[in-house]
């Protein structure tokens, strides 16, 4: 099977500092493998061990998606291969734009049996990219994904394992098809020193946005103000702990004086 | 607004803060429903102006109609709306992508001028928000909210059905899991732990401390993603659970940002937290600095 796994690779928001003007400013955050896209690797490299097959790392974003350490990171994951679409253009890309030119990558690598991607990236964490693609695509899509194998890989049939609201659901599906993992689909592995070393020298194709079939949107979209959270104001009243009991029946009292409890 | 208002119904019946949505734009609303004429029945009277049905679905899961329902929508686009449940986003998903429109979530206000719509939403985890105007089709996920009540005046939508080309998935099989069914969004108390708690069986405490102050139990994402010592439902934050009791109670929560954007909603926090300089007591309302493993047993003491 040719399986492709689309991951993110983007900073934390928890790391970005906000300015009054609601104006976020990224420099301090590192980004790396967006959080829950290695849950979608390992899906990803279950499926291929168990079927045959080579799993090939999806990702776009501005040039920096294309740093040898941001390769490496995504390629130490037992990728076989890499197709990076690095172009400044994508900087800020929206969700529909962005699933618009991993779908012509995806038609691009061709003869493609599965497009596997995280729940959401860590940035953004609209989970709807995924969805977006297999529209693109005109492929079907599953999300909260808990496991997936070939159940007749020769005739492209998936055989799929979703979390539905109080329980699972297994689907047959004639692929191809993008499937969203959930956050704790599987426990993925961690890689190890020879991974890090092999990553250097397995195979990767970047490719800029213009090389790609990738159609317009007739939408404008114009932010015309950004703004920090309106947080709730909070006490913020500490209440000291020497002794358990006391501190206990102090909070009690508050609580209910608020009319809390 | 005089352009198309759409809403997708993928299944589940509880739409009303779409329809409400929707109505307040002011045009026409039509909604493009997926599942058992049941569920198109309650929305067709819950307020919508027409109905496009798909028919019954049978064995195949809500997600076969996604193209079916983006070539229904891609007849008259315009502004479509859609629930951030998983099925909601797939049949959302086919509709953005037909349409090559963009996708707005986590709104905290839409609304119309003129034929272009204004959305205000959170971006980034909850760090920032952003006010965009849109003209052209556009896809918005927001909350599906309850299902609509049926107006008391009687009458319904016209329904039109309309016969699908479905993709090639079908359900084999369904199995329901035998954990305890919580819905923390409705608990008016919540007690959430997280990894300041050292053993599973430490829930014991946590559980006594949750009867005493009749509270639901929640927890941090490591403690149901990885340690699995509760169900995923009780997961609160960013890709789980966003709730708004009338008091939460932070145990052993270090207060990052994808924890807390899920309960800032509430009236009262209170943090319990051994470290001084932990995230959580910058959002909270009563601090209480020191080890939870006496303060909590206390805690639950004075509740009883």
């Amino acid at each position: 099977m040719k399986i492709v796994v689309a991951y993110k690779w983007a900073p934390n928001p928890q790391d970005a500092s906000v300015g009054v003007d609601g104006a976020v400013d990224w420099s301090r955050a590192k980004p790396g493998i967006s959080e829950y896209d290695p849950v979608a690797i390992e899906l990803a490299r279950r499926l291929a061990e168990a079927t045959g097959g080579e799993v090939i790392a999806l990702t776009a974003g501005p040039k920096s998606v294309d740093a040898s350490m941001a390769r490496k990171a995504a390629l130490s994951r037992g990728f076989d291969r890499a197709v990076i679409v690095a172009d400044d253009a994508l900087e800020g890309a929206g969700t529909t734009e962005l699933a618009a030119v991993l779908a012509a990558a995806v038609r691009h690598i061709g003869d493609v049996d599965v497009v596997i991607t995280g729940d959401s990236s860590v940035d953004v964490g609209a989970k709807m990219v995924p969805t977006v693609l297999a529209g693109q695509l005109g492929w079907p899509a599953v999300a909260e994904v808990t496991a997936v194998s070939g159940s007749d890989p020769a005739a492209g049939l998936l055989r799929v394992e979703r979390a539905i609201t109080g329980g699972t659901q297994v689907l047959e599906i004639t692929g191809p098809a993008v499937l969203a993992a959930s956050t704790d689909a599987a426990v993925p592995r961690v890689p190890g020193m020879r991974d890090i070393l092999a990553a250097g020298k397995k195979p990767v194709e970047t490719l800029e946005v213009p090389a790609l079939d990738v159609p317009a949107s007739g939408t404008t979209v114009t932010v015309t103000a950004t703004a920090r959270p309106d947080l709730k104001a909070r006490k913020g009243q500490l209440i000291d702990t020497a002794d358990p009991a006391a501190a206990a029946a102090e909070l009690v009292a508050a609580l209910r004086a608020d009319g809390a409890i | 607004m005089s352009i198309n208002i759409w809403i997708v119904v993928a299944g589940d019946p509880a739409v009303g803060n779409l329809i409400d949505t929707a109505r307040s734009l002011g045009g026409q609303v039509c909604a493009a429903v997926v599942g058992s004429r049941v569920v198109a029945d309650t929305v067709a009277a819950g307020g919508v102006d027409k109905v496009v049905w798909f028919g019954e679905p049978g064995k195949a899961p809500v997600e076969a109609f996604a193209t079916a329902a983006a070539d229904v929508i891609e007849a008259t686009p315009g502004v479509v709306l859609g629930a951030s449940r998983a099925s909601d986003r797939v049949l959302l998903g086919a509709v953005a992508a037909r349409l090559q429109a963009p996708v707005l979530t986590a709104p905290s206000s839409v609304s119309a001028e003129g034929d272009t719509l204004v959305v205000t939403r959170s971006i980034f985890s909850g760090i920032a928000e952003e006010t965009v105007t849109v003209s052209g089709p556009v896809a918005v996920v927001l909350d599906g909210g309850p299902i609509p009540v049926a107006n008391p005046a009687g009458g319904s939508a016209l329904m039109e059905e309309v016969s699908a080309v479905t993709l090639g998935m079908t359900v084999v099989e369904t199995h329901s899991s035998d954990f305890e069914q919580v819905d923390l969004g409705a608990a008016p108390r919540v007690v959430g732990i997280g990894r300041g708690l050292k053993a599973p069986g430490d829930l014991a405490m946590i559980e006594a401390l949750a009867k005493a102050s009749r509270s639901e139990v929640a927890c941090s994402r490591p403690l149901a993603e990885g340690l699995d010592w509760l169900h995923k439902d009780r997961y609160i934050g960013v890709s789980g659970q966003h709730i708004a009791p009338e008091v939460y109670f932070a145990i052993g929560i270090s207060g990052q940002l994808q924890h807390m954007v899920g309960v800032r909603g509430a009236t009262t926090i209170v943090a319990i937290n051994s470290d001084p300089n932990a995230l959580v007591f910058t959002e909270a309302d009563y601090c209480l600095v020191g080890d939870l493993y006496s303060i909590v047993p206390a805690l639950t003491d004075a509740l009883r």
